[in-house]
């Protein structure tokens, strides 16, 4: 029994992380149909804004020597300045394309900045520590919770909540959900496009922030993939809770942590190395089950 | 004359290579071709990709896939006769304890990447448009996680070494001119027709009787094949193999060539790929370092990426079909027989109406 | 070339609804081969979505369709296209890279003919439309009335049993016009097909249809004759207003 709480936390945990990234991927999908591989390296360069970039295997801090407000707040603010200026520079001048060109546009934005973190960091993975306290267990009714999972769960469920709360009801929240499902609609109605994309990118960045910042503290380790495989699983949570779909981006999130924890949890052990194979071959039966995602939004082409 | 008129776009790619394969291969330095075959393996991967993507609009991340199950067939069949037993338990008796000649070996290593790429061809092809270009994502990931930790048989992360390296820049070349061949033949086949229907105009290509699934499956079926063909290549030439090659950087490199060359058009894709492939090395050279006069200066390491990656993209915000505009090289001069059939043609349909 | 077995296309109350809205509320109509059925209304009035469910892009919920007696209605757009149903678009929807000729050739691919049979008869029909022009000019650079032209041609490449054209005149002068209204007046002889004609176009509709189908609103309004719909109270009052019910007034 306690085993199945403990699945049910780690696959809460875990889903909340998925769902936060799936929300950054679908606000960007909802409000400009792009699908932001760049999203990944925005989780990896806040990460690495943590240290001084250098090729050492464990650098000095930068941001990370700070005090943990002011530590987070560089952070984020790193991670939302470059989803600014990747938007303003790169995103912004292919915004009526076709969603293959932006897909791959995504990919060459991705790859770019990969590289520069190559250029100056050096491709070795480093280590870097901090909240040191919080890799202590806490134990509640029984069950060991690591403090990293228990924060990750508490962040992500909050920033869940706020964000919500800020879609519906403030006044720009509200443009924003608008024009995430319903772009041209909301043009028509006098939403600003340029300032709703921004917030759109402004928030992944916020997103790709904080995510950073609990992955350091549960891994403590740099590494230049490091976003990239959480950016997959979000992009797979968006398509399979209906792209174009803000709430289905949440319930994909969630559904590909259950997934991905049930089969760590249940799959016999010499096969648990391949649970991701796993889990997005299940991604693919449900997409071939319903093509369109749980929550359908976009309709059928128009003949 | 008329197949010289035909096949004119074909030819005009291939000469010129032939030509420059030529010269690299009298007056180049050991460096030079070396680096010219590993372009030209890259050329026969990316002409199977094309094969699919350019004709069918859908942007596949999974090629890579039939490329590494080809190169991995082909070391278990060809490399490391005494260590197999014991890095590669985990092979059936009949390869683990055998070496196979090499080229019944790079034929079944083909066989098995087209294999591969039509059972996923069947279940992928049922998708929408974008969803299975998406799904060929999953296929990577899948593919890699499944190599990557099926240690005995593929030894994981750890690089296979001691393959025989029998792929030289004729015998690259050689493979670069059939699947050209091939790729021009199957675009102007029925199929390939009919699949750049799709892609222009998927409503109306339904409503013309146009089969989506077939058509898109069976040239990424064909595809597969290629991009295993480029695999085999690719562990011959390097004699190795290592998982790290075929996942997302390489497959990325490989669309950039497509967008940069055009993707929609044979000419596109050998242009681009030659284009970027003398770029990238003028510019490892440059990070390499050159000195003159005295000084040295080196370009900072990783220039070759960004270099890359700005060019795709101001490609794709102001060049959309790329340099070749999704066009092929076509027989400049209308022959004077044609002029003449379109006259016919124009009395004898005015003469009908009258 | 003319059919010596006349084929029927029934749609038998067909409902189609769009989220709240009715797109069509329970409409029968029917046709045979060489006949010519006009399908007018105000916009808005379920046309498109008439033809889209004829020719499989929309199935009927519930309504059935009939082609020959056989329940077609849920095949989809694609075994419609095999069965015999061709169609044209409201916008042209030509294969933009591909040539005028290829445009034509892929339907005849698509029921499978074999690549020579389909292309010779690609330029038998380029021939019969008087499309005099290079057959091997991209359809991207294609002035505007050869588009509407080759995209009815290429719903004929299909041989169908019945052609449904969705707006043909849609932008066109009164010359080309009148050269549609020759090309459709001999589809029937031609092809020996059915002609379904969606057109706002009145001078077209008067001037080629044997009967009229009148839909508002998602229902039938009227069917019959030119002559009979045109004096018709609620066509006119459709159309234009409680005012106009005069016939003199519109057509």
């Amino acid at each position: 029994m306690t085993h199945f709480i403990q699945v049910l936390i780690d696959a809460v945990a875990i889903g909340s992380l998925y769902a936060l990234v799936a929300l950054a991927i679908g606000l960007v999908f909802g409000v400009m149909r792009l699908i932001n591989f760049a999203q990944g390296d925005y989780i990896t360069i806040g990460a690495y804004s943590l240290v001084v970039p250098s090729a050492a295997a464990t650098p000095a801090l930068m941001f990370g020597a700070l005090p943990w407000p002011a530590m987070i707040l560089c952070v984020i603010l790193t991670v939302v300045v470059l989803a600014l200026v990747t938007e303003r520079l790169a995103f912004r001048p292919l915004r009526n394309s076709d969603l293959t060109s932006l897909l791959i546009s995504s990919f060459a934005v991705s790859y770019f900045l990969q590289s520069l973190i190559l250029m100056v960091h050096g491709g070795r993975p480093k280590t870097v520590s901090i909240g040191d306290a919080l890799s202590r267990a806490v134990e509640i009714f029984g069950v060991r919770l690591p403090g990293v999972q228990l924060l990750t769960m508490v962040v992500a469920l909050t920033l869940l909540i706020v964000l919500v709360l800020f879609l519906k009801k403030t006044p720009i929240g509200i443009q924003l959900r608008a024009a995430a499902e319903d772009f041209q609609m909301a043009r028509l109605l006098g939403v600003p496009a340029n300032r709703v994309i921004a917030i759109a990118f402004a928030i992944s960045g916020i997103l790709g922030g904080t995510i950073s910042l609990l992955v350091i503290i549960q891994t403590g380790t740099l590494d230049i993939r490091m976003g990239l495989m959480p950016t997959i699983f979000a992009f797979f949570a968006t398509v399979i809770g209906g792209m174009g779909s803000l709430p289905g981006a949440v319930v994909g999130g969630y559904i590909m942590g259950i997934l991905s924890v049930l089969l760590q949890a249940y799959l016999p052990a010499e096969l648990r190395p391949f649970r991701d194979a796993g889990v997005f071959s299940i991604v693919i039966l449900i997409l071939l089950v319903r093509p369109q995602g749980i929550f359908a939004k976009t309709a059928k082409e128009r003949v | 004359m008329l197949i010289l008129k035909r096949m004119f776009p074909v030819i005009a790619l291939v000469v010129p290579l032939i030509i420059v394969v030529f010269v690299i291969d009298q007056f180049g330095t050991g460096n030079m071709q070396r680096v010219s075959t590993e372009a030209l393996v890259r050329l026969v991967f990316a002409v199977g990709l094309y094969m699919f993507v350019g004709n069918s609009g859908i942007l596949s991340f999974g090629h890579m896939t039939f490329c590494a199950v080809a190169a991995y067939a082909s070391a278990w069949q060809t490399c490391c006769s005494m260590m197999k037993p014991t890095i590669m338990s985990g092979l059936p008796a009949f390869v683990r304890d055998n070496t196979f000649p090499l080229i019944p070996s790079a034929l079944t290593s083909v066989g098995l990447a087209g294999a591969v790429a039509l059972v996923s061809g069947l279940v992928l092809m049922r998708l929408s448009f974008f969803s299975a270009s998406i799904s060929t994502l999953a296929l990577l990931v899948i593919m890699n996680v499944v190599f990557a930790n099926w240690t005995t048989v593929t030894m994981g992360n750890s690089t296979i070494v001691g393959l025989p390296v029998y792929v030289t820049i004729w015998g690259a070349l050689a493979a670069t001119v059939v699947v050209i061949v091939l790729a021009y033949l199957f675009q102007n086949s029925r199929w390939g027709l009919m699949l750049r229907a799709t892609r222009e105009e998927e409503v109306a290509a339904q409503a013309s009787g146009v089969s989506l699934y077939w058509s898109r499956f069976i040239a990424f079926t064909l595809s597969g094949f290629v991009a295993g063909l480029a695999g085999v290549l690719f562990a011959h030439f390097m004699g190795t193999v290592s998982l790290s090659n075929f996942f997302l950087n390489h497959t990325f490199i490989i669309v950039a060539m497509l967008v940069i060359g055009g993707m929609h058009s044979l000419a596109g894709v050998v242009v681009g790929v030659a284009l970027i492939s003398a770029v990238t090395e003028v510019l490892r050279q440059a990070e390499a370092g050159y000195s003159i006069g005295g000084l040295s200066f080196a370009v900072p390491p990783g220039t070759q990426e960004l270099v890359l990656a700005v060019t795709m993209l101001l490609i794709l915000i102001f060049r959309k079909d790329g340099i070749m505009g999704g066009k092929e090289f076509r027989w400049p001069w209308p022959a004077r027989s044609d002029r003449l059939a379109i006259e016919e043609r124009k009395v004898a349909s005015v003469q009908r109406s009258s | 070339m003319s059919e010596s077995r006349k084929e029927k296309l029934e749609a038998i109350d067909v409902h189609v609804h769009f989220g709240g809205v009715k797109a069509l509320n329970g409409v029968n109509l029917s046709l045979q081969s060489g006949d010519i059925l006009g399908l007018i209304g105000p916009n808005g009035a379920g046309k498109t979505t008439m033809v889209n469910v004829l020719s499989g892009f929309q199935m009927p919920h519930p309504g059935t369709v009939k082609l020959n007696g056989e329940n077609v209605s849920n095949l989809s757009a694609r075994k419609m296209a095999r069965a015999g149903i061709g169609r044209s678009f409201q916008s042209a929807r030509l294969f933009p890279k591909l040539t005028v000729l290829e445009n034509l050739v892929i339907p005849g691919l698509g029921i499978g003919l074999s690549r020579r049979a389909a292309t010779s008869q690609a330029r038998d029909i380029l021939d019969w439309i008087g499309y005099r022009e290079d057959p091997d000019r991209q359809c991207d650079s294609l002035p505007y009335s050869d588009e509407r032209r080759i995209s009815i041609a290429r719903a004929l490449a299909l041989r169908p049993s019945f052609a449904l054209l969705d707006e043909p005149a849609s932008g066109m002068n009164e010359q080309e016009c009148d050269r549609l209204m020759q090309i459709i007046t001999r589809i029937p002889q031609e092809f020996g097909c059915g002609v379904v004609l969606i057109e706002h176009n009145m001078h077209v509709i008067m001037g080629v249809c044997h009967r009229i189908h009148v839909l508002d609103g998602g229902k039938s309004l009227a069917e019959g004759t030119p002559d009979e719909v045109k004096k018709d109270p609620k066509v006119l009052r459709a159309y234009l207003g409680e005012q106009a019910s005069r016939p003199e007034a519109v057509i």
